[in-house]
Order: structure tokens, then sequence, then C-alpha cells
């Protein structure tokens, strides 16, 4: 609870999940809490550094998102198009019957249409600028997905994208948070969504040296927070949540999942890509989000990492985590399921934190068989642990040093 | 019909998701909820299906399929 007076609680009311795990948050759930990793070979990346990923399976768009013209939007949108339906049923709302200028969309996309616009490029250099289609750039544009969601549930609150590499699914949910505190809206769909699993991005990234290269046994490749992790695995999906006034839920009696007590954002000011060795911005990112939360760092007892199995990562999360949060929590990561859904991340394992603390169950995290050794951390590992969790943080960091994490309690 | 019309039936019904039985010769894409992207979607389909040199221009929803037809079969038979 906040103090007398003061801003109301803001709670989860409704998740949508499409991720690698599964389409639909309870199939998300339950292979997460499994711990079996989803990475397998790609056909559409065969001859890359890294020929495997993790992707949603294979849906037909007319059943997945019944009523939407598919052709015309990117694979992003239908992504994030089939997870905000799934998570304003799951809070038993509909748009027939909420007041929609009060109803707000904030969602973080890394790269939005990056596959359209590389279709595209291609057009445009093969068959020439009369063959590019009008609508490279409606499918393309990072803010469409928003965009989309708006339209297809008739949500004419404020609509904005957000883009924090990595960390802007976390971004929007935070954002989302203050909109509903300031009383510019009573409902946000707040969340992330990405579709990078591309010949380009998967070139890229291997470039940079980013991607595990372990193409001879990809379910063994997203490893976060293990001694022979080589880099994360390139993932796709969509999260997104469902949020509103603690209150407001209260007067709906719809089941909460957790309260989102706090969120914080920083910057690391340090490199382009590599995170600050010493986390500092991760660390000011968690300082802040507990300080809304108005609670301090010894009352953390669960971390959704961003652990993405790199290398750099991994080592800087784990030592901020120890260091930082001194009532040494359960830490887990859940990419070595799902892989890296980059700028969906945030947003799917702030849904997987909700769920967490929900269930009273954190999820392993898959391949972690030999524990970083320089870390004195609760890594939970093998099988899901049950038990009641008090405080949650879910952490995303992106490529810019731009971080964000969030605070849950339950509800 | 022609190989044009089946093809732009299918078209319409197939990629463009517009019921089937309200594809009739003189339904303009104004009718069929085709938005002016749409057409310009479509044009670029045509295009490539029988390689004729469509106007952008053309592309408004007022145009009817039939008109479409022999849009395609006269810069075909020129070509």
């Amino acid at each position: 609870m906040t103090a007398v007076g003061a801003r109301p609680d803001v709670v989860v009311t409704g998740i949508g999940l499409v991720t690698p795990a599964g389409i639909g948050r309870e199939r998300t759930w339950e292979r997460v809490c499994s711990g079996r990793p989803t990475a397998m070979d790609d056909p559409e990346l065969e001859g890359l550094p890294a020929g495997f990923s993790c992707r949603v399976p294979a849906f037909d768009p007319a059943v997945l998102v019944p009523g939407v013209q598919h052709w015309r939007v990117d694979r992003c949108t239908l992504l994030a198009l089939a997870a905000a339906r799934e998570a304003v049923g799951d809070a038993g709302l509909t748009p027939e019957t909420w007041d929609g200028d009060r109803v707000a969309v904030v969602l973080g996309s890394a790269a939005g249409g990056v596959a359209t616009l590389a279709d595209q490029q291609d057009r445009l250099r093969e068959r020439g600028p009369g063959l590019v289609s009008p609508l490279a750039l409606p499918m393309f544009l990072p803010n469409m997905a928003a965009g989309h969601i708006a339209v297809d549930l008739r949500a004419r609150g404020p609509n904005l994208h957000t883009g924090t590499a990595c960390a802007s699914g976390a971004t929007a949910i935070g954002i989302a948070v203050d909109l509903l505190r300031s009383g510019a809206c009573d409902i946000v769909l707040a969340g992330g969504a990405d579709a990078m699993v591309t010949r380009l991005c998967s070139a890229a990234f291997a470039r940079m040296g980013a991607l595990s290269r372990r193409s001879e046994e990809p379910a063994e490749a997203s490893r976060p927070f293990d001694a022979d992790r080589d880099g994360f695995v390139l993932a796709e999906g969509a999260g997104v949540l469902v949020l509103e006034r603690a209150p407001d839920a209260a007067a709906r009696r719809v089941r909460r999942y957790a309260t989102l007590a706090g969120h914080g954002a920083s910057a690391d000011a340090h490199h382009q890509t590599a995170p600050h060795p010493k986390g500092v911005g991760a660390e000011l990112a968690l300082r802040r989000a507990l300080s809304d939360a108005d609670a301090s760092p010894v009352e953390v007892d669960h971390v959704n990492a961003h652990g993405t199995s790199t290398q750099l990562n991994d080592r800087v999360e784990g030592t901020v985590i120890e260091r930082f949060l001194t009532g040494r929590p359960s830490v887990t990561s859940t990419k070595g399921v799902t892989g890296h859904t980059m700028g969906a991340a945030g947003a799917i394992e702030a849904a997987l934190t909700a769920l967490t603390v929900f269930h009273a169950t954190t999820p392993p995290t898959a391949n972690l068989r030999h524990p970083l050794d320089d870390a004195e951390l609760d890594l939970v590992s093998g099988a899901a642990r049950t038990g009641k969790v008090s405080l949650a943080v879910s952490d995303s960091f992106g490529f810019g040093g731009q971080n964000a994490v969030l605070a849950f309690r339950p509800a | 019909m022609s190989a044009v019309y089946d093809h732009l039936v299918t078209t319409l019904s197939g990629k463009f998701e517009v019921p089937a039985d309200t594809v009739r010769p003189d339904a303009s894409y104004d009718d069929l909820g085709l938005d002016s992207l749409a057409v310009m979607e479509l044009f670029l389909t045509l295009q490539e299906e029988w390689e004729v040199p469509l106007e952008d221009s053309e592309a408004v929803g007022t145009l009817t399929v039939r008109e479409t037809v022999d849009l395609v079969e006269k810069l075909k038979a020129e070509s």
C-alpha cells in the first residue's frame, strides 16, 4: 500500500502472451515453468553463423487474429494484436463496453516491421521503385503496432510507442504506470512486440559477437548465467498487460495478478552497446524502481533477470544483483526457454514476473548447469520453485545503455 | 470470363480477403472495402502477374473489377 493521500496502486488485471514458448498466456507459462528450451534450427537462417532461433509456434494469421487484414501488417503487429486481444479478454474487458476515450496503448518495439523493410529494400534494388509496396512504410514504422491495437480495440486514449531497444517493453509498462497515476486514462494496454528473426538481424547480431554459435545443439544455446554461455538466441514475440488503478479493478471485482509497485529508468551513459562494467546504470534503475515502490533493496526476494546469455550482460547483471539486492533474492532468466525476444522481452518478462507472484511459482533458468562461479547468486535451475514472492523485480537493459526495471508485489 | 478476371477474383478473395461472393464484374473497390493503399497494392500484384505497366493514377476506389480487367488486357495486347 502507498501512503495516505498518495497515488493509487496500479494492478495487472490482464495478460496476453504470444511467445516461442507458446501462443497464449497459459501455454507460455506452462512451457516456461517446464524449463524446456525452444531454440531450434531455422531454415530461414540457413548458412548464417547462427542458423537457429526461437520462433512463435506456427500459426495461421486468420486464426490468430481473425478479422485483421493480415496481408497489410508486419508480423510484429500481428503478434502484438494477438497479445493485446488476449490481454483484454483475460481482464474481462471488451471494447463494446469500455469508454475508449479512456483507454491508452503504450507498446515498445525495437525494430517494428524490420522484415518488411528488408523485403522492400530488396524489391527496390531488384525491381525498381514502381514495384515498392505502398504499404512499405505503414508496415515498417515501429509505432504501427500501437496504432493498430488502437484501431482494433477502439482505444482512443494516449497512444505511444517506446523505443529503448531490448528494454522497450519494460519502458512502455513504466510509462503506462505514470499515465494511470496521473489520471490521463483509466486503462492501459502496455507491452512490447518484435519480430526480428530475419537474415539481416541475425547476420548483424552475429557480427557483433552477441549471438550464440552453438549451431550443433541449438536447444542448449540460450543458457543465461551459465559459465559456458556464448551469446543470446534471436527470438520473436509479444506481451501485453492490462493495467488499471487498484480501486477501479476492485470495483470491477476482477482478478489481479499483481500490483505493479514501482518502475525505474536510467541510462548507462557509457557505451553504444556494452553495459557499464560495474552496472552503474542497472543499479540506478533498480534503485529508482524500489524507491518508487517505497521498498528497500533488502526486501527484494525475486529477480526476473534480463539474463541474455551473453558473457557481458550476465556477468555485470549478476554482480549488480549480488551487490545491491542484499536480501539474496532468487534469480531466474526465462530467456533460457524463450530466447531473446528483443523489444518484447521486457513485456513478456513483466508478465512472467506477475505470474510468478500470482502463482507463487518461480520458473527455472533453462540450461543452467554450471552457474557463474564468481557470483553468490541464488539461481533457480532445473525445476520450477514454489514459494511466496513478496517483492519481485524484472530487469531490462537495452543497447544505448537504456535501462528499465519494474517492481511487482502480490495484489 | 478471362484468365485475367479469374486471377483478379482469386487475388481479391485470397490475398485481399474479400468475400468471394461479393466480387462481381461491376463491383468497385469502394464496394469491396478496399482503401486506396489496398488498391495500389492490388495494382502492384497485377503488374507482377501480367507484366504490364499499370498507371498508379488509375488505382482509385471507383474503379470496377471489369474496368481493371479491361485495363490489364488492353496493356497486354499492346505489349
